[in-house]
């Protein structure tokens, strides 16, 4: 940025009044609300990172208000700049100042976030397959093996043979070992990992042993707790990926950190401290203690997984988007910052490539398409970055599709997560009346991915919008009611999904042309790069014999819709298949089983990456996809 | 002079064939080719670009009438008289370093010509120096740069500074644009103009070099 801004260097301290937390944040003079609000723990939407462009930071001003900026008034209406709404990260603070940011949560508010897996087996792996990350093993060190002046540790090695002559411990475990040899009686509970001995505990201990999984989603971050003794899944919590403060998507965040000196610390704290917060969570729902955990394994994109380990990802910017390290790293739990039991081991997930994360690895193991001779499967992990697989145990590539956010309900004018007031389902009777069904079946306040998709294939059979995309004026349709629910502006029209009356807000839920249009642009990308895929593979979509679907979009979508607006190819549709939260689910399978940890690392370097933006006819394709299918599917 | 409203609805519908008979019939009615294009083609391809920067057009629909013109203006090229085709303008335009995205830019540069100015086309990924490097080759009116990630917007700003110290700056105007681009941010970059999309380029870039 060229214009830099000059700090002053004794900037006045000022006040700024959040209500309705009550919160006091002192601040210099001349920064904006929402720079001020930053490190604090409140809370406000954005999704462009405070660029002044996405009208979601709205605050009301309860003290003295400024005029409104130029962005105020491109994303705010007259009511509301009447009311003193005003954008945060455009609003600078010059003298002492109240704000309110929004309505209490009366309740806590309930996030529907994928959290199972729609998997037949209720367990992860067969129970004769568990082997986790981290071994105990029950250890009875014979009495006469203590004569001779024989170290501990040489007397540990002996009885567990051969297979752990090159046992090493670390110095925690080391300074309290004799102790606790003794205090077990020398029978005890050796916690093992590849050759570390990482902790000697009491027999009855044995049976007390578990794991954490987490998925490093962008919007949402999930955590597991599961037992390494019969890999049953104990409890699962969800929460919001605190970093969404800084940016809905990848972009934001790494302009983020590009911005700011100490942005990927601040990521990486953010991040840590959700997982410490599922971490409590989890533990205290399940009655279990942090000394329960040994061993914990985490999954996500590229970015995520470098924020977690606080390395920079910023080379993944810009191309050639290069990452730090694409390894499957294991480190010490607490290194990383996660309040667990100095023994605790971290696995974070190989990854392929700045856009082809651990999360994707672990979709493709969840899939078992590397097992897979004769059959060809396509997978798609629908985000904001729509990682895309396609192939069988011969051949397989991958490709990650920039679709953006539209998908996942961001960049939406009424767009919003899965939570209770989202409409989540559309779907029409034979006399053409439109249903939703809402999260929670409370008034509308939005609409999310699932939602958006089946609402614009419901308007396409409707012929409310045509198939480029175009809603068309309410002279053109046939229903009465529907075309009372078209609104002109400019010479384009908005659909009314609720009016200010039938909405949860007080204000009317709309899908605009441009959010049409956003959605055009967001399924053409993943279309695009499934057909890249199929291209390059030498295949045609009839070759395809299974559709595997990830994420939280990927489970709550209708697979009809996803046809009908020309996201996925024309398959038959009863070879869709959800894979439930796989990105979880394949970092489950690691912990429960070292045999899945090496196979990732094998699937890392089998599976072949193809750079869409430098693929032949990646651009053409794209623009073919912008448009609807025009034939009727349904 | 015919009245060329089927030509322009074929053009707006991107329909190449009824296109390239109504060029053909007109041909044939001893019109004069600089007509056809002046007053047929390219009040088309303007109305498209209008409906574009509406709303009511998309990128797909844009590119179908780009194509459906150039398929024209091919059938007319052996009729233009010598001086009929002046270019209103050279506009070098490329997608900034780290930056592979080029489907914005490749429209921008579809609408520029076929509003009658001469592109030169430089690609993806270009650095400053190459930015440098072509416009002392080419000698441009206009220097277009596109970004669409956040983060490669600050190759632009490095690229004017760029052109600044080789001493180019002063002979071309910059415009620049892309999803996260504003306005604003032309200003404060000291670009010369911002277009929002690639309908209002045509009217941005006529603007900067005084024609109408």
């Amino acid at each position: 940025m060229s214009a830099k801004e000059v700090k002053k260097k004794k900037a006045r301290q000022i006040w700024l009044n959040v209500l309705p937390d009550d919160l006091w944040v002192k601040v210099d003079k001349g920064v904006s609300i929402w720079e001020a609000l930053e490190h604090t723990d409140v809370d406000i939407d954005g999704d462009c990172g405070g660029m002044g462009t996405c009208g979601k930071c709205k605050v009301k001003v309860v003290s003295e208000v400024y005029p409104p900026s130029a962005e105020d008034e491109d994303v705010l209406d007259q009511d509301e700049i009447d009311q003193g709404i005003r954008l945060a990260c455009q609003t600078k603070i010059n003298q002492d100042m109240v704000i309110y940011t929004g309505e209490e949560e009366e309740e806590e508010e309930f996030l529907k976030i994928l959290t199972t897996s729609h998997v037949v087996q209720d367990l992860y792996i067969p129970l004769s397959g568990i082997d986790p990350l981290v071994d105990k093993r029950l250890v009875i060190l014979p009495p006469d093996i203590q004569q001779d002046g024989l170290s501990d540790m040489d007397a540990i090695k002996q009885v567990l043979g051969p297979e752990y002559n090159y046992l090493k411990a670390p110095l925690s475990c080391l300074r309290k070992l004799t102790r606790n040899l003794k205090e077990t009686a020398f029978h005890g509970t050796a916690i093992l990992n590849q050759q570390w001995l990482l902790d000697w505990q009491s027999e009855s201990k044995a049976g007390r042993g578990y794991g954490l999984v987490f998925d490093l989603g962008t919007s949402t971050v999930v955590g597991k707790l599961l037992s390494l003794n019969d890999g049953t899944e104990v409890g699962v919590t969800s929460c919001l990926n605190s970093q969404s403060r800084h940016g809905a998507d990848v972009i934001s965040r790494l302009q983020y950190i590009k911005d700011n000196a100490k942005g990927v610390a601040r990521m990486h704290k953010l991040l840590v401290g959700d997982l410490n917060r599922l971490t409590s969570h989890l533990l205290k729902t399940a009655g279990l203690t942090k000394q329960d955990i040994f061993v914990a394994v985490a999954a996500g994109n590229t970015v995520m997984q470098h924020f977690l380990l606080n390395l920079t990802p910023i080379g993944i910017a810009e191309a050639p988007f290069s990452p730090v390290v694409t390894d499957g790293l294991i480190n010490k739990a607490i290194d990383v910052g996660l309040k667990l039991p100095d023994t605790a081991i971290l696995y974070t997930l190989p990854m392929k490539s700045g856009y082809v994360g651990g999360d994707l690895l672990s979709v493709v193991l969840t899939s078992g398409v590397a097992e897979q001779k004769d059959e060809i499967y396509l997978g798609l992990d629908l985000g904001t970055n729509g990682e895309i697989f396609l192939g069988s145990g011969k051949r397989l590539l991958t490709c990650s599709a920039a679709a953006g956010p539209a998908l996942e309900g961001a960049k939406i004018s009424s767009g919003m997560i899965a939570k209770a007031g989202a409409i989540e389902n559309v779907s029409i009777d034979g006399d053409g009346n439109i249903s939703y069904r809402i999260i929670g079946n409370i008034k509308p306040r939005g609409i999310c991915g699932s939602g958006l998709v089946d609402l614009i294939a419901v308007l396409l059979h409707l012929g409310i919008i045509d198939d480029e995309g175009l809603i068309r004026p309410p002279d053109e349709s046939k229903n009465k009611e529907l075309a009372s629910r078209l609104v002109k502006r400019g010479s384009i029209y908005d659909f009314r999904i609720a009016s200010a009356k039938e909405s949860g807000t007080g204000k009317a839920v709309y899908l605009t042309q441009n959010d049409v249009r956003a959605l055009q642009l967001a399924k053409a990308a993943i279309a695009a790069g499934v057909e890249t895929l199929i291209n390059e593979m030498g295949i045609t979509v009839k070759d395809i014999d299974r559709v595997y679907l990830a994420g939280a979009l990927g489970n709550y979508v209708d697979p009809l819709s996803t046809i009908r607006i020309g996201l996925l190819p024309q398959v038959d549709v009863q070879i869709i298949k959800s894979l439930g939260n796989a990105a979880s689910q394949g970092a489950a399978m690691v912990l429960l089983s070292k045999k899945y940890w090496y196979k990732t690392t094998q699937l890392a370097d089998f599976i072949e990456h193809v750079e869409l933006s430098s693929a032949p006819g990646f651009n053409d394709n794209f623009i073919d996809h912008m448009s609807f299918p025009n034939q009727n599917t349904w | 002079m015919s009245d060329y409203k089927a030509l322009q609805e074929a053009v707006l519908k991107g329909d190449i064939k009824t296109a390239l008979e109504q060029t053909q019939k007109a041909i044939d009615a001893k019109d004069v080719a600089r007509d056809v294009l002046d007053n047929g083609l390219i009040p088309a391809m303007d109305e498209m670009g209008d409906r574009f920067a509406k709303g009511v057009a998309f990128v797909p629909q844009m590119l179908r009438a780009a194509k459906t013109m150039q398929e024209c203006v091919k059938l007319l090229q052996p009729l233009f008289a010598e001086g009929d085709i002046t270019s209103k303008g050279k506009v070098l335009i490329g997608t900034v370093k780290g930056d592979l995205h080029d489907i914005g830019k490749n429209l921008v540069a579809m609408m520029l010509e076929g509003a009658g100015f001469t592109i030169v086309d430089i690609g993806v990924d270009v650095s400053p120096d190459k930015f440098v490097e072509k416009v002392k080759e080419t000698n441009p009116d206009i220097v277009g740069m596109s970004a669409l990630l956040s983060t490669t917007m600050p190759a632009m700003p490095e690229t004017i500074e760029a052109l600044k110290t080789a001493g180019l700056r002063d002979n071309i105007k910059i415009m620049i644009g892309g999803a996260p681009v504003t306005e604003k941010y032309a200003t404060q970059i000291e670009a010369d103009s911002y277009a929002s999309d690639a309908g209002s380029a045509v009217a941005k870039a006529k603007e900067l070099l005084g024609i109408s």
